[in-house]
């Protein structure tokens, strides 16, 4: 029976090994979609003030066209052209601000200040996403962890091509 | 700020006790976030119970072991453990923000016990060695726990990255930029002076690299005086110097925060010619929102506050040589200085607690999308279960 001891401890220790494995990239997978809730909220904002920006005293009617239809292209697009679309609506916000330097009305600076708060929010919501998601690539590649499927049914997460510096 | 209250676990590792960058970084936050309105309960060692504030719960009395070149006063162990779980437990918090988790402390025990919303701060930057190696695959499971990582500056999210390849949010130390920027400038320090302040004797503060650039500076400058504030034996340093340099130093002693404040307003030229061990250099975002001009070494830490030299003077670390010449050209050159500070003063306001502060609980909300507030690590619940622990 002794001679089976060892044996046996090391089957448990596998065991437990394994359930802790499975643990943590469940604990990953999960934190994949809340960051990327959180990212997709904020964005969603960003493209409702977008509009807003529009609509107000700040933009042009050129720009106010051009922003109004980036913003609606990043709201409507499906998760492989959401990144493309965010972008164009970094830009299109870009170039708006960046001539618009003198502006008027409490309002307007309203908007300009959440906006920029909401960049800045936005930045770190992508950091965090991206870290989750590279991450998790990282656990399972892991060999035993594609031997023994703990993965299960969880579907690889997409790396999400954000150029958090061009905000 | 806040619409609701939340409520905030801080852990931090070392002895409340001593004084240190991290345990002030984790004071000043917690009462700060505690005047917004928040319920925030910080877990430390310490020594003497008696002492703390309302706020601070005692870990237990912390060990000193050497660890990463000082002495660090830390705690661990079973006791520790359970202490960490009962406060988990019992604080029931929104959110746990964990200083220094990648050291073994109360700290990693709590990331460790813990799941849910947690923050870590990352304050130290160090070189990588080899004993990483060794422990990063126990640390890796618990660190990547965290639901967002912040660094205190680009040198110590450049350690994490080396270290345990992850990355981490960029938010600097706070300070009470106001206490600094009203302070009075006190006659006795101003003039041609020299200001140095911290531990002097630890080698890598540097005060030896200023003594050898002296003679070259007093050359140019005959009515040079230096002003040391900061605990330690003077007379250890006054023996080495040169005897004609001895009466121009002026060793103050430990000072209290509103004299350091008036000092560093005063000092003609506030000096750091630290070698390095520096993570973040709060001294110098101080100094700056006093309005003094500085002169720092260009390790990393000190490159990326000043703004690789817009905000103060930089010389190359451990060359008396530079330092003397640049010094007598800040010396000489009054206006000049004076603008560089000036633009440092306005630059210190981005440290100031209103703004670190409120960076730090953007990341407390971020972290709490989608959590259900901090409990006990399910696994840990299982095996309490089967040992028949009390919950």
């Amino acid at each position: 029976m002794s001679k089976y001891f060892p044996l046996i401890l090391f089957i448990l220790f596998i065991g437990w090994y394994l359930s802790y494995s499975a643990t943590r990239l469940d604990r990953l997978h999960h934190r994949v979609e809340t960051s990327w809730a959180n990212l997709d909220g904020l964005l969603q904002r960003r493209a409702a003030i977008a509009i807003e920006i529009a609509r107000s005293d700040i933009s042009d009617p050129a720009s106010a066209m051009l922003l109004t239809f980036a913003a609606h292209q990043a709201r409507d697009a499906s998760f492989r052209d959401r990144s493309q679309a965010e972008m164009g609506l970094t830009g299109a916000l870009g170039i708006l601000i960046e001539s618009a330097d003198d502006i008027s009305g409490p309002i307007e600076k309203d908007l300009i200040l959440e906006l920029t708060d909401l960049t800045a929010k936005i930045k770190m919501a992508i950091a965090m996403h991206v870290e989750a998601v590279s991450r998790t690539h990282m656990v399972r590649k892991k060999w035993f962890i594609r031997v023994f499927r703990l993965a299960g049914n969880a579907p690889e997460p997409v790396t999400y091509e954000f150029e958090g510096d061009v905000l | 700020m806040p619409l609701s209250k939340k409520k905030i676990g801080i852990v931090c590792p070392y002895g409340w006790d001593t004084p240190g960058g991290v345990q002030s970084h984790v004071g000043d936050l917690a009462e700060y976030l505690i005047r917004q309105g928040h319920h925030v309960s910080v877990l430390a060692p310490a020594i003497d119970d008696e002492k703390l504030p309302d706020y601070v719960t005692s870990a237990g009395r912390p060990i000193s072991i050497p660890y990463n070149g000082a002495v660090a006063r830390i705690l661990f162990g079973p006791i520790a453990f359970s202490r960490v779980r009962q406060w988990i437990q019992a604080g029931d918090f929104d959110v746990l923000h964990l200083h220094e988790p990648a050291i073994p402390s109360i700290s990693l025990l709590a990331c460790w016990a813990a799941e849910g919303p947690m923050v870590g701060t990352f304050h130290a930057a160090a070189k990588r060695q080899k004993v990483s190696f060794a422990v990063v695959p126990f640390l890796e499971p618990v660190i990547e726990k965290l639901t967002a990582r912040i660094a205190v500056s680009e040198a110590a999210r450049e350690t994490l990255r080396e270290h345990l390849e992850t990355d981490a949010i960029v938010v600097p130390n706070g300070i009470y930029a106001s206490r600094y920027s009203d302070a009075h400038v006190d006659p006795r320090w101003t003039g041609n002076t020299l200001g140095f302040m911290g531990r002097f004797e630890e080698k890598r503060k540097g005060l030896d690299i200023l003594i050898a650039a002296l003679p070259t500076i007093i050359s140019q400058i005959p009515d040079l005086r230096i002003f040391v504030a900061g605990p330690g034996d003077s007379k250890e340093v006054l023996k080495d110097i040169d005897p004609y340099l001895r009466d121009r130093f002026s060793f103050l002693g430990r000072i209290s925060e509103s004299e350091k404040a008036d000092f560093l307003a005063s000092v003609g030229l506030y000096i750091a010619p630290n070698t390095g061990g520096e993570s973040f250099g709060i001294i110098l975002a101080e100094a700056l929102a006093a309005g003094a001009s500085v002169i720092a070494s260009d390790i990393p830490a000190f490159d990326s506050l000043l703004g690789h030299g817009d905000f103060g003077t930089l010389f190359t670390s451990e060359d008396p040589a530079d330092l003397a010449r640049q010094v007598i050209a800040l010396l000489q050159d009054e206006p000049g200085r004076r603008a560089i500070a000036e633009r440092g003063k306005i630059f210190a306001q981005n440290f100031d607690w209103e703004v670190v502060a409120e960076k730090i609980y953007d990341v407390y909300e971020m972290a709490m999308v989608g959590g259900n507030g901090v409990s006990l690590l399910s696994e840990n619940r299982a095996w309490n279960r089967f040992l028949g622990r009390q919950q």
